[in-house]
């Protein structure tokens, strides 16, 4: 393998003459270093000026550091491509369910010597910290968010219906005949989901949650895809219900994530089910009119076992980086991603220049450390919060008293992109065979589990 | 002027450095990946014939071959006759010639991606879709253009054509002026009707330029990527993954770590079939361009 | 170019036929008319329209009024102008690439025609038969290597390993009459002198081929500028654009589509007898 690469660099190099350059040295602290770190892509002007506020602060206090900001968000189409590529950011994010693989195929840079010696690190809410843990427990890749699945709505398209915006749907009966009602007196969908790049699995696997069931049974060393079972039967059933015996899903079935948000933003989904802390995203990307917005929490079936999914997002250092890249972008973690969730000083700076630039504070979002924390930090910030609070009171109140589940953790994307197909033929073929596309991407999804 | 010595290899020099780099390795790489397994992190381990078993064994494999058959056989009904009609008739035109063939080409001319995107805006399955806005006129029901399995594949090849015709229209009227006039009189002096002499005359003076064309639609459509990437990224329910696509998939879709031995190696097995094509297409042009 | 079609002169004098002609003339036009400009047309007016216009009611002509601010947003926040630079940069550099390995190429083979001639020609040709699609994972691996992603280099370089053009000039070389070397290389011209003042000027034919071939390939390419050009500020509009059309409002992301589409429109209207005889062309031999 490396020989034929010697050559191909041999030649071009020679008849070229590119010239490759290489960092190195002994470490020197105020050596200048130039950190390339993650922005959203497609942001509003005033949330690029936000970013760029905190970065020329960042900057100010690091004098040898040298931010780059480049645009990257996690997107399961493309995000091979740039790991393999080694095009990603110094400093990239990726949801929990890609930590433990990134993790155990030491495709990030071990950051846990310099991350243990943060102010906060014992104090991490103790799920949120495993899923940025090594096997022998090392963090690393820093969690720094945390949400749960939780239900969004239009509230001017529960108006327009004749439904009372202040009083969501609280169980799937009343989430299909809201949709229904939605979809006849307004013409537009009543509730969508997202069906593409994985997230057709993801939504599945949240509603398989909410019914009681779990897409997979870890015993020991082993295990047992669990696709095929009662309470997924039941998700799809719901589902097609909707979809061809109401017609109250409107006539787009390929959503991914941000397709679903703009149509949602757009005011042609009554409905749908993501992130609770998406309020932000829609704000700063897709133009939401805040009058619009509504949110409550994940009706849950009701059995023992029925939960929310929950998730969250890890802040990791691309792989193959120098030390002082590594504490470069350690420090950029510490001070853009958590410092605003532990100081009060660092809270009261960023919620200050997000809310002058016109971006979202105090959308709902779960505790990254402990409630306590959380709930203080709620106070640091409160007088610049600028998100409707009241239209999101439906979840705010009782979304710490829905048990949360963890994503499902072997070959959880491929067994995602497993399902994307299932739920696609359920909303577009009306004669769709729920039970047979289950038991064969449960087939499939155990060949995967067993290559472990 | 034989040997041509040190300046004939410091001529050949840019294109033996960019096709050792970019060409001849590759090739190499490829067939020496699909016997590999890598993930660029580790080292890779031979595994013999093991990734052509895995994709063999895919059902997503014979999905994706039927899909791109079922592509190469709509573009062949409906994109294949269409640019021939045009450019007939369009030969037969006086006046304004250049105004018919400037409004042909004017698809060709936008972007690929941006005909796509726009078209996937025409295709709003909603009532007040584009497409469906005008059926409605007529008191149809909407179509669920992209996200009904069974026309999903259809859409996508109405807008290649869309976007197709106007080149391969040219190309034929080119081939029409080429079309010696004396056959036609003589035609005509045997009395044979217009149908007879398009019949009879046209379409056998056209032969080359058609098989050609034909080959090249069978070998582009092998290869069919952009259309159901943007449209449908290969949905509903896989209706309209492509072989291309899959190996893109399989090398960089799947998150964390793509399988690159599997890609290579569908990517042999469809070189295989395309390089029989091809060279079935450059015995072709050979013989056309030369006679 | 004969000037006649199946139907000869007295066949245009009846009346039948010519009452026919009419129909299937107008016929035409409304059908080229609508599938070539209609789309274009539309998207034009959508580029000025509010976003819950064009997806209440698509084909009504501005119900509500016109919104130009679309465009200075598609200008502003999407810019164009930068993505478009992109496009013109990438495709002007594998134009380059293509011509100058190609024109050596040809000119060694054909002309200076060293002993190995038939060997390398041999190898050349023979990735004639190898698709683009499977280089597409090494070919990845190795711009990974040469630390080129990102880099316009990463498009360019690998544009220029094109064994086609290298048949084409290669054998329009050798359709040029030899004497006209032969004497040059009596007057005392060495091999560069030839090439650039004899062989290139004579060249003009093929270049203009090569060149069409270039420019619409590398107008057209999606997938590899995709993978190997993953910094937004590097991309051309064609890998932009699907990726904005997530994070932008419907009309202003019309509006940058109509934008996009005007200028090769412009472009093709000034230069339409280039682009009509190219495109037979570049059609003929390679589609």
């Amino acid at each position: 393998m490396t020989s034929w690469r010697i050559t191909t660099a041999a030649v071009l190099v020679t008849a070229l003459t590119v010239t490759a350059c290489s960092t190195g040295g002994p470490l020197d602290p105020n050596a200048p270093v130039t950190l390339t770190v993650a922005i959203d892509p497609g942001l509003e002007q005033g949330a690029i000026d936000a970013f760029n506020a905190r970065v020329a602060e960042f900057e100010k206090a690091n004098a040898n550091i040298d931010i780059r900001p480049q645009e990257y968000k996690w997107d399961a189409t493309t995000f091979t491509a740039q790991l393999a590529g080694g095009t990603l950011p110094a400093v990239f994010t990726v949801p929990f369910t890609d930590g433990r693989g990134l993790i155990e195929r030491r495709q990030i840079t071990d950051i846990s010597d310099l991350v243990e010696h943060l102010p906060y690190a014992k104090g991490f809410n103790e799920s949120v910290a495993k899923a940025g843990q090594a096997q022998d427990g090392k963090m690393w890749a820093v969690p720094i968010s945390a949400y749960g699945q939780a239900l969004h709505y239009n509230r001017t398209l529960f108006t327009q219906a004749g439904l009372d915006p202040d009083r969501p749907p609280t169980s799937w009966a009343e989430v299909r005949s809201a949709a229904k009602q939605i979809a006849e007196r307004t013409g537009q969908a009543g509730y969508a989901q997202m069906t593409t790049n994985n997230t057709g699995g993801w939504l599945l696997t949240t509603l398989d949650y909410a019914f009681g069931g779990r897409t997979e049974k870890i015993e020991g060393d082993t295990a047992k895809s669990t696709l095929n079972t009662p309470e997924m039967r039941q998700v799809l059933q719901t589902i097609r219900d909707m979809r061809w015996t109401d017609n109250s899903m409107g006539a787009n079935f390929l959503y991914d994530w941000a397709g679903i948000n703009q149509d949602f933003a757009a005011g042609r989904i009554g409905m749908y089910v993501s992130g609770g802390g998406n309020y932000g995203s829609l704000k700063a990307q897709n133009a939401l009119k805040p009058a619009d917005y509504g949110i409550t929490t994940l009706p849950l079936a009701g059995t023992d076992r029925a939960g929310v999914l929950g998730g969250g997002t890890l802040a990791v250092v691309r792989a193959k980086v120098d030390d002082p890249i590594k504490a470069a972008a350690v420090k950029w973690i510490d001070f853009y991603y958590l410092s605003k969730l532990t100081e009060q000083d660092a809270a009261v700076a960023d919620a200050k220049t997000t809310a002058e630039t016109g971006q979202a504070v105090g959308a709902p979002e779960l505790p990254v450390f402990d409630r306590s924390l959380h709930d203080q930090r709620m106070q640091w910030i409160s007088q610049y919060v600028n998100v409707p609070t009241a239209q999101m009171k439906p979840y705010t109140d009782r979304m710490f008293a829905q048990p949360l589940v963890p994503e499902p953790t072997r070959s959880t994307q491929q067994v995602y992109a497993l399902l994307d197909p299932v739920v696609q033929a359920v909303l577009t073929d009306r004669g769709a065979d729920s039970s047979a596309l289950l038991a064969a991407a449960e087939t499939q999804a155990q060949t995967l589990l067993d290559r472990k | 002027m034989r040997g041509g010595g040190l300046s004939a290899l410091l001529f050949l020099m840019p294109m033996l450095v960019v096709f050792t780099v970019f060409s001849w390795i590759p090739i190499g790489q490829t067939v020496l990946m699909s016997l590999q397994q890598t993930n660029l992190v580790t080292d890779p381990v031979f595994v013999g014939f093991d990734n052509f078993r895995t994709v063999l064994k895919d059902p997503l494999l014979w999905t994706a071959v039927r899909n791109t058959l079922w592509f190469a056989f709509l573009a062949l009904i409906i994109g294949y006759p269409a640019p021939l009609v045009l450019a007939v008739l369009m030969n037969e035109v006086r006046k304004l010639r250049g105004l018919y063939s400037a409004l042909a080409y004017l698809p060709v001319v936008v972007p690929p991606v941006v005909a796509v995107l726009l078209w996937k805006f025409f295709y709003d399955a909603g009532p007040h879709g584009m497409f469906n806005t005008v059926l409605g006129w007529f008191g149809f029901e909407p179509v669920s253009w992209l996200q009904d399995a069974s026309i999903a594949m259809v859409s996508l090849v109405v807008e290649a054509t869309w976007a197709a015709a106007g080149g391969t229209v040219i190309i034929y009227l080119a081939a029409l002026t080429r079309v010696p006039p004396e056959l036609y009189e003589a035609a005509e002096l045997d009395g044979a009707s217009v149908w007879r002499k398009v019949w009879h005359v046209t379409l056998p003076q056209l032969r080359g330029v058609l098989l050609i064309t034909f080959i090249l639609q069978i070998v582009g459509t092998a290869q069919v990527f952009l259309e159901p990437f943007l449209f449908t990224g290969g949905g509903p329910a896989n209706q309209t993954t492509t072989i291309l696509l899959l190996i893109y998939n399989y090398a960089f879709a799947t998150s964390l770590g793509g399988d690159y031995g599997a890609a290579t190696a569908l990517s042999l097995m469809l070189a295989v079939v395309l390089a029989v094509l091809s060279a079935l297409y450059f015995r072709l042009t050979r013989s056309w361009s030369t006679s | 170019m004969s000037d006649r079609g199946v139907l000869s002169s007295y066949d245009r004098k009846r009346p039948g036929v010519r009452r026919g002609l009419r129909v299937v003339n107008g016929a035409l036009l409304a059908v080229l008319f609508t599938a070539g400009l209609g789309p274009v047309l539309w998207l034009a007016k959508a580029a000025v329209t509010p976003t819950q216009d064009t997806l209440r009611t698509p084909l009504a002509l501005w119900p509500n009024g016109f919104d130009f601010a679309n465009l200075a947003t598609a200008w502003t926040r999407v810019e164009i102008d930068k993505y478009f630079l992109n496009t013109v940069l990438l495709a002007a550099g594998a134009w380059l690439v293509q011509l100058l390995v190609a024109m050596t190429a040809g000119f060694a083979l054909s002309v200076l025609r060293p002993r190995y001639r038939k060997i390398v020609t041999a190898v050349v040709l023979a990735t004639l038969f190898v698709p683009s699609v499977v280089l597409l994972v090494p070919l990845y691996l190795t711009i990974t290597d040469l630390s080129l992603i990102n880099s316009f280099w990463a498009v360019w370089l690998p544009a220029g390993a094109n064994a086609f053009n290298i048949l084409l000039v290669q054998r329009f070389l050798d359709g040029l009459p030899r004497e006209v070397f032969e004497a040059a290389r009596v007057d005392g011209a060495g091999p560069l002198r030839l090439f650039w003042s004899i062989v290139l000027p004579m060249s003009r034919p093929i270049l203009g081929v090569v060149s069409v071939f270039a420019v619409i390939a590398s107008w057209k390419d999606f997938l590899w500028p995709m993978l190997v050009l993953p910094d937004p500020s590097v991309q051309p509009l064609s890998v932009r654009l699907p990726a904005l059309q997530r994070f932008v409002e419907l009309d202003v992301f019309l509006a940058a589509l109509a934008i996009s589409t005007l200028i090769p429109v412009v472009l093709f209207l000034i230069f339409q007898r280039l682009f009509l005889n190219g495109g037979a062309l570049g059609g003929a031999v390679k589609g």
